[in-house]
């Protein structure tokens, strides 16, 4: 009874505001994983999906993963794709963050501006930069020729080296106003005593930089990093769209990996074991955002 | 939450209606720092808020998490749900992400399909290309009009997920009564057994053998050849004049040929190398002139085909980017004159026609190493099982007859899969004809249901030795190796 009684306090509240949205996630989200890792476990293809037996055949698909070349390059892909995509997205947001945060005229404007790039469907993004970095016509290889930076056009999207960087580059474009603005909200509740105090004392801009700044955005900074991770580990539209995993292979990513095995090759299995090591990565992300977001009130 | 409302205003509040969906993620973010301020006291207040931001942190989390399960179909089936030309289709936009949510529903829509006045045909196909669009309506208007026992409507799907939505139609039991697909793909559905034997229920007795083949698995028909196409070499004859060259028709006359055609702005051949299907038929003409065929690569034939092609590449003919060009993009480049020569099919006849009315270009064989040989292309009109089988039936016979074949054909830019039909169906000198002579050397891929593994085989094979990663005997081994280990 005491329990109960505890459990309906106004701090307990809130979960029946999220009920809702839970009982939503059960049934939209929660069951279709569930059916997903089952598949992993099965072998399910053209043959069977309709009729016949669905077999179990335990970690065969994600040993069969093993070995799989194609596999290994999209998950190394994945990686080094996040990773890069992470450091300049969150340097040149935090770069932009802390230069709008000056007062100056139409710096609110501006940065408003500079948030058009999360705005453009992404597909309409990858189909832009597709021409920028295209060999012949492209505005790049015309930029850099010009400069004389290059005698010979650069083949962009049709080698394995530079497709990637060209993924990269469209996705940084994206994700800089994505760590910008989350980052200049975060700039704008440290509170303005502190400088003034500071700079009282003495300090230089590097060591309020380092002292005030950095510490009171940590916990922004922590969010921005993992929400950004996760955004980015699932790309699947900009890489479709830009090379469809190609050249040979090269810049397949675990989700368009898992798209081709189920549904061009009818590998459907196969396709869901990449889904769940997508998962899984993403999971233990998952965990370390939540645990990020709420060690502070201890 | 108080420093959004207050403290941002002007077009700074776009950031406002953007995060709308991550509303969560700002919220954690603030008040993280909100919390962090060392000089306050955490009373009772502060702490329902973090229980607050826990849940919100928690529900964030597992929405980015759960997202890419979502992810990977949501951008285009929402082109799918938006592009739709018929309506009251009950598979319509819903066959989305969920599949078994949707099982009931068409149990539904099936009964009230029976009920009705005039019983429901769905059909679903891919064609983009709006001429297709309005001449397979206008048959279907026909039909609705001359009885009143069925009732048809025609439901487009993207080409790019047209596989994925009939998959995810048949687990979900969830599809439409015909499909007009492509017919390389015929033996894996059928392989899925959901698709109606038809043997005895058409006559294809006079149809092109690889036509009829594309449909038949195990010696019975599962399907109705709607209408075949192959690839040929177009040329832009003013180009080829004033170069002073004659008509390639080997492989040697080709490449002397696309050096003598390719300038500064113009490259000599262009043919559609994607990695996927769309790739491979574009590949497998080379291929086959040689004497291999699409299971034994690694031999000298092979190697020599993918040798070719490679030194196409490599002597500047061809331009790399082809390995990003749909059949669509090889066209355009070629009616702006950046190409000289292309492979193509006559699909793209009517659009060069009324693109490029003044382009001087002609259709001929695709030059030869061995033998003369093309690839067939097409769709298949096939019948679902368990479906509104009899109305598919009657509406099929009604446009296989020869009237509707031919006003389809020629709205189309294809040739007939009924050799009479084909062979009359052009004037001696339409730039459709080409394409009829050259129908007698194309080959079916497959048909096989792991064809889709093949031809990933084949096409990442030809994309090896164009983008210079592998040499033509490694590429040719590579591909045999995954070959036979589907095939063996």
């Amino acid at each position: 009874m005491g329990k109960i009684k505890k459990f309906f306090r106004y701090d307990n509240v809130g979960i029946f505001f999220v009920l809702p949205a839970f009982l939503y996630m059960l049934i939209f989200v929660g069951y279709p994983i569930i059916r997903n890792i089952i598949l992993s476990f099965q072998d399910v293809n053209a043959g069977n999906l309709v009729r016949g037996t669905k077999n179990f055949v335990m970690f065969n698909n994600y040993l069969e993963l093993i070995g799989d070349s194609v596999f290994k390059t999209s998950l190394f892909n994945t990686l080094r794709y996040t990773v890069l995509c992470l450091v300049f997205q969150f340097v040149i947001g935090f770069a932009l963050a802390l230069f709008f945060n000056r007062k100056f005229a139409f710096a609110k404007p501006i940065r408003g501006i500079l948030l058009v790039p999360w705005m453009i469907p992404v597909t309409v993004t990858a189909l832009m930069f597709k021409l920028l970095f295209a060999t012949d016509i492209g505005v790049i290889n015309f930029i850099l020729r010009s400069l004389h930076l290059i005698n010979k056009n650069v083949e962009w999207l049709t080698t394995p080296g530079t497709a990637m960087f060209a993924l990269i580059c469209a996705n940084v474009w994206i994700g800089i106003p994505f760590n910008m603005i989350l980052i200049s909200t975060g700039l704008t509740t440290i509170p303005k005593e502190l400088y003034e105090s500071s700079s009282i004392d003495g300090a230089n801009k590097v060591q309020t930089f380092m002292r005030i700044t950095l510490p009171l955005l940590k916990p922004t900074i922590e969010s921005v990093l993992i929400l950004g991770f996760i955004y980015t580990f699932k790309v699947y539209d900009l890489v479709y769209v830009m090379t469809s995993g190609g050249p040979v292979n090269s810049t397949h990513m675990l989700s368009t990996y898992s798209y081709k095995l189920s549904f061009e090759m009818f590998k459907y299995s196969k396709g869901s074991a990449v889904a769940n090591v997508l998962l899984v990565i993403l999971l233990i992300v998952g965990v370390f955002y939540i645990k990020a977001t709420t060690e502070e009130e201890v | 939450m108080d420093i959004l409302s207050e403290k941002t205003f002007s077009l700074d509040n776009l950031s406002f209606f953007i995060f709308l969906p991550f509303r969560g993620a700002v919220n954690g973010c603030m008040m993280n720092a909100s919390t962090d301020k060392p000089y306050m006291r955490k009373g009772l207040k502060e702490r329902v808020k973090m229980k607050k931001k826990k849940i919100t942190a928690l529900l964030t989390a597992m929405a980015m998490t759960a997202g890419l399960l979502a992810g990977c179909g949501s951008s285009s089936d929402s082109g799918a749900a938006a592009d739709t030309t018929g309506t009251g289709s009950d598979a319509g936009a819903e066959v989305q992400e969920s599949p078994a949510a949707e099982t009931t529903e068409a149990d539904n829509s099936e009964q009230a399909a029976h009920t009705g006045e005039a019983d429901a045909v769905t059909i679903w196909y891919y064609w983009e290309t709006e001429g297709h669009q309005v001449a397979l309506d206008q048959v279907i208007q026909d039909y609705n009009a001359s009885q009143e026992q069925y009732e048809v409507t025609a439901k487009y799907v993207p080409f790019a997920d047209f596989k994925k939505q009939l998959s995810i139609g048949a687990s979900a039991d969830e599809l439409p009564d015909i499909a007009i697909l492509d017919s390389p793909d015929h033996a894996s559905y059928v392989e899925m057994g959901i698709f109606e034997d038809l043997t005895g229920k058409f006559d294809v007795s006079n149809y092109y053998d690889g036509t009829v083949n594309s449909c038949t698995v195990d010696g019975k028909l599962y399907g109705v050849p709607f209408g075949a196409n192959c690839l040929a070499l177009y040329y832009n004859e003013d180009m080829l004049n004033e170069a002073g060259c004659s008509v390639p028709t080997t492989w040697d006359e080709l490449m002397d040929t696309a050096k003598a055609l390719t300038t500064d702005s113009v490259t000599g051949l262009a043919l559609c190398s994607v990695q996927n299907e769309e790739g491979t038929f574009n590949f497998v003409p080379w291929l086959w002139s040689t004497g291999a065929t699409s299971y034994e690569i690694n031999n000298d034939n092979g190697v020599r085909a993918l040798t070719f092609i490679q030194s196409l590449v490599n002597e500047g003919v061809m331009s790399k980017e082809c390995i990003n060009w749909t059949q669509g993009d090889v066209m355009n480049q070629f009616i702006s004159g950046n190409v000289a020569m292309m492979e193509n099919g006559p699909w793209q006849i009517p659009t060069m026609q009324s693109e490029a009315p003044d382009l001087n270009w002609k259709v001929t064989l695709i030059p030869k190493d061995a033998e003369y040989s093309s690839v067939l292309g097409g769709e298949n009109y096939a019948v679902i099982n368990g479906g509104n089988v009899d109305g598919a039936l009657d509406f099929l016979t009604y446009a296989t007859s020869e009237e509707k074949v031919k006003y389809l054909m020629d709205k189309f830019g294809y040739i007939s899969a009924d050799k009479t039909i084909a062979e009359n169906q052009f004037e001696a000198d339409s730039p459709y004809q080409p394409f009829v002579e050259e129908l007698n050397y194309a080959m079916p891929r497959g048909p096989l249901a792991e064809w889709p593994s093949v031809s990933d085989a084949i096409s990442l094979a030809f994309n090896q030795v164009i983008t210079g990663t592998a040499a033509p005997e490694d590429a040719a081994a590579e591909a045999q190796a995954t070959i036979d280990g589907i095939v063996k």
